[in-house]
């Protein structure tokens, strides 16, 4: 059986600084060492949606490359919040996630609506969180870097994606991102999913529940798990170190 | 900031004391086998107008090089261009290019009555200090390199990189020299109401020709310029066009002659920044710039610290490639001109988020011999997503050094080691180069 998913990953040129081509890289790998076939569908201003997706993903940008696709999000609104009404996952890192949020606060005062589609708010603050960062989720210890000034403010009822064990997280209520059923927004960055090989299994396996087929990671995952595995450990041995900055 | 004090005479008795007291200090840090900024910082201390006093006697003034990447390498290719006309310069020793680390260069080359012998002053300026720096040493020309996505735990922002580049800019009190090619950079006329027709400074732009930046694999990499509807350049004629490139070279246009100049190290980045240290030796030297002076300065120059030297490493030799940035790694890649017999990629804290080796088309490389420094995991971790083959993992520098002279000579009998800045540094010293960059 060849089975085929596809991803849609928004603006990766725009919302895209951070690594996060690296996202879809680590379930590409995964996906397809598990003998699926892998469909990216890279979305850019003026394109269609497709209709069936299995997985939506964007990333991080500076707040000009926000404002720059703004306008473009917007119009998709109501495609988005389909897939949503049809429980495809998103997976959603730093401002590419505030824009999914309820609204994004900016230093002036001023406010930018977000679709709506996860349960949170952003406010950006002067206090700037640059480090590594830990968090345990329920699918396991997820370790990153998060760079960002922002406090995210999860609504009363939504759960976070994780308890933070170092850095600064959603800088609320020591709780790192937001977890709304099979959605995950977040702030830690590296990027995160090559670096967690178990929260990327842990997507894949939403993906798989909703498609209705078996996913067990792939043997020919060792190198990715063990330089990952590896790569961790230095990240959480060096979590308290502090970066200095101008 | 003081208000410069020394305005009138421009050097005498009143600076010996704080001038001999710098020294003094500096002579002390030396000792101890480290530079240092605090000598500097000790004499503007106790004679605020003294750096403005010192540069304020040079005839062609002082030329700040800013930008994400290159400024080393373009201050040191404009200096040479400008020693090639019989100029005598005063520069900063690349990486000191923090104010406290230029106040302590001027301090070291200056008499103790606070005179330098230079005709004019090539300053490197780390861009968040540069427009602070301005109002203590005012620039006559500000040359900025490009706009590059760098250090965002530190800049936040990239296009606040580029306002603290373009106000800087706006102080020069003659020419503002710029690249056209740079989306944020190339608009800086906007800035001015008559869009530069008639007022100083005067704005002059360097470039590449359209086909050679087409036919770079990755461009030149210059950040979108998001905030402006027109993401991309703005076009405008340019002074000096870089217009073919070759392994040994490039061909750049100069107000109406063709210069041929061998570059010091590779790449497309390297041809462009010549361009831009010509087009600013030609704005500043008006008539006397020539064009033979030029090429026979850039004929003779050696590459800038750690920017593609070659070092003796037993019977072989390392060829350094350093990047601090996606931008200056992705550049360095595309100069390869094929994959690399023997490579070592390293990456230390010094750079604290490397996530954006995830946009780097690591397609130059074949394989990877030894993968070091305290990010090594992550960057097997990266290349093992590609399927580059990585033939050892050896976080400690040392260890992954061995590693690499174990290995039989190359055919070339150069083994590439592309590293950041501070791996560049420990690894110098490694293999027996101990003078550190600001000490040269």
């Amino acid at each position: 059986m060849n089975t085929t998913v596809t991803i849609v990953q928004l603006y990766p040129d725009e919302l895209g600084v951070a690594g996060d081509r690296g996202n879809v890289m680590a379930l590409r790998a995964r996906l397809e060492h598990a003998g699926l076939t892998v469909s990216v569908v890279e979305h850019h201003i003026g394109n269609e949606l497709p209709t069936d997706v299995d997985l939506v993903v964007v990333g991080n940008g500076p707040l000009s490359a926000m404002r720059n696709v703004y306008d473009d999000l917007v119009s998709l609104g109501d495609r988005l919040r389909a897939y949503r009404a049809a429980d495809v996952p998103v997976f959603a890192y730093g401002s590419g996630a505030e824009l999914l949020g309820r609204s994004i606060t900016l230093l002036d005062g001023s406010t930018l609506d977000g679709l709506g589609i996860l349960p949170f708010r952003a406010t950006r603050i002067p206090e700037r969180s640059v480090g590594y960062v830990i968090v345990d989720t329920p699918f396991g210890q997820v370790v990153g870097f998060e760079d960002n000034a922002s406090r995210w403010s999860l609504d009363s009822k939504a759960k976070p994606l994780g308890i933070l064990e170092a850095g600064t997280g959603n800088s609320e209520g020591a709780v790192e991102g937001v977890l709304d059923g099979t959605s995950i927004g977040t702030q830690v960055g590296g990027p995160v999913l090559p670096l967690n090989p178990l929260l990327t299994d842990a997507i894949i396996a939403s993906i798989a529940a909703r498609r209705g087929f078996d996913y067990a990671p792939a043997q020919t995952n060792a190198d990715l798990d063990r330089f990952a595995a590896r790569a961790r450990e230095v990240i959480a041995a060096n979590a308290k170190h502090v970066f200095s900055r101008i | 900031m003081s208000k410069p004090t020394g305005r009138g005479k421009p050097s005498g008795l009143k600076y010996f004391v704080p001038v001999v007291l710098g020294k003094t200090v500096r002579a002390f840090a030396k000792l101890r086998g480290g530079g240092s900024a605090f000598p500097g910082y000790v004499t503007t201390k106790l004679a605020p107008g003294f750096l403005e006093d010192v540069t304020g006697q040079f005839e062609y003034g002082i030329v700040y090089v800013l930008g994400s990447n290159g400024k080393s390498t373009t201050t040191h290719m404009l200096t040479e261009v400008l020693r090639g006309h019989g100029l005598r310069v005063f520069t900063n020793p690349s990486g000191a290019n923090l104010p406290q680390g230029i106040a302590s260069s001027i301090l070291a080359e200056s008499s103790v009555l606070g005179r330098l012998d230079a005709d004019i002053g090539v300053l490197e300026v780390d861009e968040a200090f540069a427009l602070e720096f301005a109002a203590t040493v005012p620039p006559s020309t500000v040359l900025v390199l490009n706009t590059q996505v760098d250090q965002l735990y530190r800049f936040y922002e990239t296009e606040r990189v580029a306002d603290m580049m373009l106000d800087t800019a706006q102080q020069a009190r003659q020419h503002i020299v710029t690249n056209r090619e740079d989306p944020y950079l190339s608009k800086i006329a906007r800035r001015y109401p008559d869009g530069d027709a008639t007022t100083a400074p005067d704005i002059s732009y360097f470039g590449a020709s359209a086909e050679l930046i087409a036919g770079a694999p990755h461009g030149l990499f210059n950040a979108k310029d998001y905030r402006d509807a027109a993401i991309e350049p703005e076009h405008h004629d340019a002074l000096a066009e870089l217009v073919a490139t070759d392994r040994a070279g490039a061909t750049i246009d100069v107000a109406g002659a063709t210069i041929d100049v061998t570059l010091p190290a590779k790449g497309l980045h390297y041809a462009i920044d010549a361009a831009a240290a010509l087009a600013t030796a030609a704005v500043i030297l008006g008539d006397r710039f020539d064009a033979a002076s030029s090429a026979a300065a850039f004929a003779a120059m050696k590459p800038a610290y750690g920017r593609g030297e070659l070092l003796d490493f037993g019977n072989e030799q390392v060829e350094f490639v350093m990047f601090k940035n996606a931008a200056s790694l992705q550049l360095n890649l595309d100069a390869l001109p094929e994959p690399p017999e023997q490579v070592l990629l390293a990456i230390d804290e010094g750079t604290p988020d490397i996530s954006w080796i995830y946009d780097i088309d690591f397609a130059a490389l074949d394989h990877v011999d030894v993968v070091t420094g305290a990010k090594a995991w992550q960057i097997a971790l990266r290349l093992e997503h590609e399927g580059i083959a990585i033939g050892a993992v050896e976080p400690d520098l040392k260890k992954a050094i061995e590693l690499m002279r174990a290995l039989p000579k190359p055919s070339t009998g150069l083994k590439t080691w592309i590293v950041n800045y501070e791996i560049m540094m420990l690894a110098r010293k490694q293999i027996g180069f101990l003078e550190l960059e600001n000490q040269r």
